[in-house]
């Protein structure tokens, strides 16, 4: 899943994105009204954090300005005012949820997976196809009831992929939401991480779950 | 009363003067009024009398007058009422007219008395104790003896009745004057007094918080002057509150970003085990805004007490010219990791009176802006010069500017260009606003010139204490 901060004071945006990387979350940051009403546009992010005060362009107008171009993105607001119109002028504006600073990073989290959540339609929060089992809070992944243990990126592929079951995904779905902007999309990274998850998901003895769709690219899927 | 409002006061005040001038005024009246009628009367009866006395002495019947010939004589007297009497000298009745033939009115020691000294004499009589009557005792003299006693009569019940309804008409009417004055003044008071009603309610309105309300208010009599000495006073007020509610927002935000930043550091370096040094990293992190939230602190402070005239400005003869160059010094200093020279223009000699540690902070201040908005490797140049009776100091960088939009706002607390949030964090936005009130402190003021990416100069012009002669 991948998430765009926008945030101009260096220090906050730093530990937010360090929390939300620790999540396995692909995490870009903006400092700047305007350059962060780009960055949302081009790229699909799954979450956009956004804070009020900025230089460039304030975070209301920002928000504006994306839902008049469509970009469909959840969106949390971040303010230091805690009044109410704030708030309700936020949320009026196309916004999600709001947090107050200075907030917990939990919160934070807990917010974070909500929105997520509620954008794959799924309201329980453990991700499973078949007898796979993912669960964000956590981060525990089963097969079988059998603990798999991956690694950050392994469990960013896999979140993806569990919350678009079902769905083609070409490479460069898969970049834009695993991976965060320094990434560069003509390397095979992507198969060389699929193979690796295959490896731990889909043993002999299984069936498999991740098919190769010849020509798009990769789906998730439970065998019927 | 003073609990009652205004309008039943001036309503009561002016019914209770009403009651007495009309109390005066009645009494007035009645006495004038029945003056007049007695007068009237008496002037008749005298005239009678002397009518009768008249022809009593030409026709020479001495004291056998007829009755007949006395009303034949003037025939009028029977119409008006009166009668007459001729009593001898001893007081006895000799003759009577016929309309009190049967009656006797005796004549008295008073009028007796009166009439042997040849006076004449009024009287009034109640004729069995009923009859309301005048009498007018005439002497008839002939020579120096009294011959006869004249006496003419007439009634005075019309006098009375007419009087009497005079006093009836003055009771009903007058309580029905004053209560129609009363109720016209209570509708005029409440007329009157409607604006400070409204201006009341607007009190409370704006008593209850909230202060965008105004008195609506057309005329330019009394009470609307009080309206709109009113309503500026709320538009004051109004103003200060917004400008207190935006410096405490601004204050608060200011504090949070500090908190939120230790908060989210604190928070995310325990949530798992980590690494000594992303601990010190992470506590190092805090130090800095801890630092950074105690200098908002210290000059929250300041400028509170400022407001409050807490502060204390020395007033001793300060020399410009060296001060300029001690700051030059520190500032070669204050330049040395962005590698930005800190040079001196002019420097004429110049002396202010005032506070050299503040003045100091102040030039610190503004240098200390200026080495951080320059461009690595720029130059910020100071000078000092006398312009007529005002020292000129001035500090010029060749850094990134401000847009003239902003320059309005540079010296407001808490305002920080986007440039100054974008390229320096450590700002508190509150140094500039020190810096202004150091030179109002010093009678002096301080303004900016600047064209945004080509850099700033920020002036001081302070009054001189010795004339440019020297």
């Amino acid at each position: 899943m991948r998430i765009l901060i926008v945030e101009d004071e260096p220090k906050v945006a730093s530990f937010i994105r360090r929390a939300l990387e620790e999540e396995n979350y692909a995490v870009d940051v903006s400092p700047d009204g305007n350059q962060g009403f780009d960055l949302a546009r081009e790229v699909n992010y799954d979450l956009i954090i956004l804070d009020l005060m900025l230089p460039g362009q304030p975070g209301l107008g920002v928000l504006k300005a994306l839902r008049t171009a469509k970009v469909k993105s959840p969106v949390l607001i971040l303010t230091a005012r805690s009044e109410v119109d704030q708030r309700v002028k936020g949320l009026d504006a196309g916004a999600d949820d709001y947090l107050t600073k200075p907030f917990a990073i939990e919160e934070l989290l807990a917010r974070t997976r909500a929105l997520l959540r509620r954008a794959g339609g799924d309201p329980t929060g453990v991700l499973q196809v078949d007898d796979l089992v993912l669960n964000p809070v956590t981060h525990e992944v089963t097969r079988g009831g059998r603990r798999l243990e991956l690694t950050a990126k392994e469990y960013a592929l896999l979140e993806y992929f569990l919350r678009n079951a079902g769905r083609v995904l070409t490479r460069s779905m898969i970049s834009e939401h695993v991976w965060d902007i320094d990434f560069d999309t003509f390397t095979n990274v992507i198969d060389v991480y699929i193979r690796y998850l295959r490896n731990k998901i889909d043993r002999e003895h299984e069936p498999s779950l991740i098919h190769t769709v010849r020509g798009s690219g990769y789906m998730l899927k439970a065998n019927t | 009363m003073s609990n009652a409002s205004i309008r039943v006061r001036l309503t009561i005040w002016y019914g209770s003067a009403l009651v007495l001038i009309m109390i005066l005024f009645t009494s007035a009246l009645y006495l004038v009024m029945s003056r007049a009628l007695q007068d009237q009367i008496d002037r008749s009866l005298e005239e009678a009398a002397k009518a009768a006395a008249r022809s009593l002495e030409e026709h020479r019947f001495g004291p056998f007058l007829l009755l007949d010939d006395l009303a034949q004589a003037f025939p009028e007297l029977a119409l008006l009422d009166k009668f007459f009497q001729i009593f001898g000298p001893g007081g006895q009745v000799t003759l009577q007219s016929a309309n009190i033939l049967t009656q006797e009115i005796p004549l008295s020691q008073t009028a007796l008395k009166a009439a042997l000294v040849g006076q004449a004499t009024f009287e009034s009589v109640r004729f069995q104790e009923e009859i309301p009557i005048r009498l007018l005792s005439y002497p008839i003299r002939h020579g120096e003896n009294l011959v006869n006693i004249l006496r003419v009569g007439t009634s005075l019940r019309s006098v009375e009745e007419m009087l009497h309804r005079l006093i009836f008409v003055l009771l009903v009417a007058s309580p029905l004057a004053v209560a129609a004055s009363m109720l016209g003044v209570w509708f005029l008071a409440g007329r009157a007094l409607r604006p400070v009603d409204a201006i009341t309610l607007t009190a409370q309105r704006i008593a209850a918080g909230d202060l965008t309300q105004r008195i609506q208010t057309r005329s330019k009599d009394e009470i609307g002057r009080l309206a709109s000495t009113f309503n500026d006073m709320i538009a004051r007020l109004e103003a200060s509150f917004r400008q207190i509610r935006q410096f405490s927002a601004d204050a608060s935000h200011e504090l949070r970003t500090p908190l939120t930043i230790i908060k989210g550091e604190t928070e995310l370096a325990l949530r798992k085990p980590r690494s000594p040094e992303m601990y010190r990293e992470a506590l190092e992190s805090n130090l800095e805004e801890i630092d950074r939230m105690n200098r908002i602190v210290e000059e929250l402070l300041f400028l509170s007490r400022a407001d409050l005239g807490e502060i204390k400005v020395a007033s001793d003869p300060v020399q410009l010219d060296s001060l300029i160059q001690e700051v030059q010094q520190q500032a070669i200093v204050l330049g040395q990791d962005r590698q930005v020279e800190t040079t001196l223009g002019r420097v004429e000699p110049a002396q202010v009176l005032g506070d050299e540690w503040r003045l100091r902070e102040m030039l610190l201040n503004l240098v200390d802006n200026a080495v951080k908005y320059s461009r690595h490797t720029g130059t910020v140049q100071l000078s000092l010069v006398r312009d007529g009776n005002m020292a000129c100091l001035s500090v010029r960088d060749h850094g990134i500017g401000i847009s003239p939009e902003e320059q309005g706002h540079i010296f407001d607390r808490f305002y920080r260009t986007d440039a100054a949030r974008a390229h320096f964090q450590k700002g508190t936005g509150l140094g500039l606003s020190i810096c202004k009130w150091i030179a109002e402190a010093h009678h002096g003021r301080i303004q900016v010139e600047s064209i945004l990416g080509q850099g700033s100069c920020f002036t001081i012009l302070l009054p001189l204490l010795t004339s440019p002669a020297t």
